[in-house]
């Protein structure tokens, strides 16, 4: 199912009276909402949810109307994004494609990751964030390259192998298309859902 | 191939802001199920307008999302003793993993001093390194896709 959005547009978030705009949103809401939108908290979550009432804490549940009011205004409207022919698969990023690696080691630096995936193309970034409390390496980077060869190619290469000793992970950071989540009551329950890239993805809500 | 953890639900949703002189100046971001990340940043200061940008991001995204967020141990505080949101700003953490769903709100941080000296030394330690982890998180998602510094 297509994710079809428009452009970024100029807006007033004020004059924005609309309610969250799920209602363009391929398969992520449901057909029965329509124009009567829940509170997000509640969509995500209760409601439509089939499975267990959840445990909550927090202050955030007292209900200021007023801040919920307002969250619902700041994140209804048009949000950017980038032109897309519709899912499924990855998706380019506006001037590369960007992989995501994950388990990589505390010590790693960027040139440990430059002699890893650097010979599968040309690294045009390289995010490789650090634990703001440890200073080590927070255990993900970002790559991008700027062809979708390459990228696979490092995806295919390098998924599942060792860097410093440590497996590491290795996947397309950005998709077309929605996870086929089963968010519906009217879904009956939990089902199989085959999700992009060919993988069985199995998300209850 | 399904995998317990994997399996459970994942939401999260981060805001800070405040209304002042320039208007109401925010830095909102959220992970749906779905896998949409959506991040706005708005400040009418020097009349700029809203930042709005939002993308699918994949399952590993999400995976490793769902990691920083469990490796923190958050799920696990409380904000009851926190400071409450005031005129100088609020912060607001939603996350929903599994079955458990917290919705934390608090003040602003400045700095280590502020956390130190509140009544909940160890939890807002762990919100305040939290939520730095994640914002460069996904200020690298949101400037990587779409080449633009997002603060």
């Amino acid at each position: 199912m297509a994710n079809v959005e428009a452009e970024a547009v100029d807006f007033e978030p004020e004059e924005d009276d609309l309610m969250d705009e799920d209602i363009g949103d391929g398969g992520a809401s449901s057909p029965n909402r329509g124009a009567n939108v829940p509170r997000l908290k509640s969509a995500i979550t209760g409601g439509l949810s089939s499975s267990a009432p959840k445990k909550t804490k927090g202050r955030g549940f007292r209900g200021e109307a007023s801040a919920e009011a307002e969250r619902n205004a700041r994140m209804s409207g048009r949000f950017d994004t980038l032109d897309s022919d519709g899912g499924p698969g990855p998706e380019r990023s506006i001037e590369g494609w960007i992989i995501l690696v994950t388990g990589v080691h505390e010590e790693a630096q960027e040139d440990d990751l430059q002699n890893s995936f650097g010979e599968f193309g040309e690294i045009k970034n390289l995010h490789l964030n650090l634990d703001r409390r440890t200073g080590f390496v927070k255990g993900y980077a970002l790559i991008e390259y700027e062809n979708f060869e390459e990228a696979q190619k490092a995806i295919n290469e390098m998924d599942g192998t060792e860097l410093l000793t440590q497996a590491i992970t290795v996947d397309w950071a950005f998709s077309k298309d929605h996870l086929a989540v089963n968010v519906l009551e009217v879904l009956g329950g939990d089902s199989d859902v085959v999700g992009s890239f060919g993988r069985i993805l199995w998300l209850s809500i | 191939m399904a995998d317990g953890e994997e399996n459970d639900e994942f939401y999260l949703r981060y805001y800070v802001g405040h209304k002042g002189k320039f208007g109401h100046e925010f830095l909102e971001f959220e992970f749906r199920p779905d896998g949409k990340l959506r991040y706005a940043n708005n400040s009418n200061y020097k009349n700029d307008t809203m930042i709005r940008k939002e993308v699918f991001v994949t399952p590993a995204v999400l995976k490793e999302c769902r990691r920083i967020v469990s490796d923190s141990e958050i799920m696990k505080e409380d904000d009851n003793n926190w400071p409450e949101p005031d005129r100088v700003g609020r912060q607001e953490l939603e996350i929903v993993m599994g079955n458990e769903h917290i919705s934390f709100t608090t003040s602003k941080i400045g700095s280590l001093m502020d956390v130190q000296t509140s009544k909940d030394p160890e939890g807002l330690r762990i919100f305040y390194y939290l939520v730095q982890d994640l914002k460069c998180f996904v200020f690298s998602l949101i400037s990587l896709h779409f080449k633009i510094k997002p603060i």
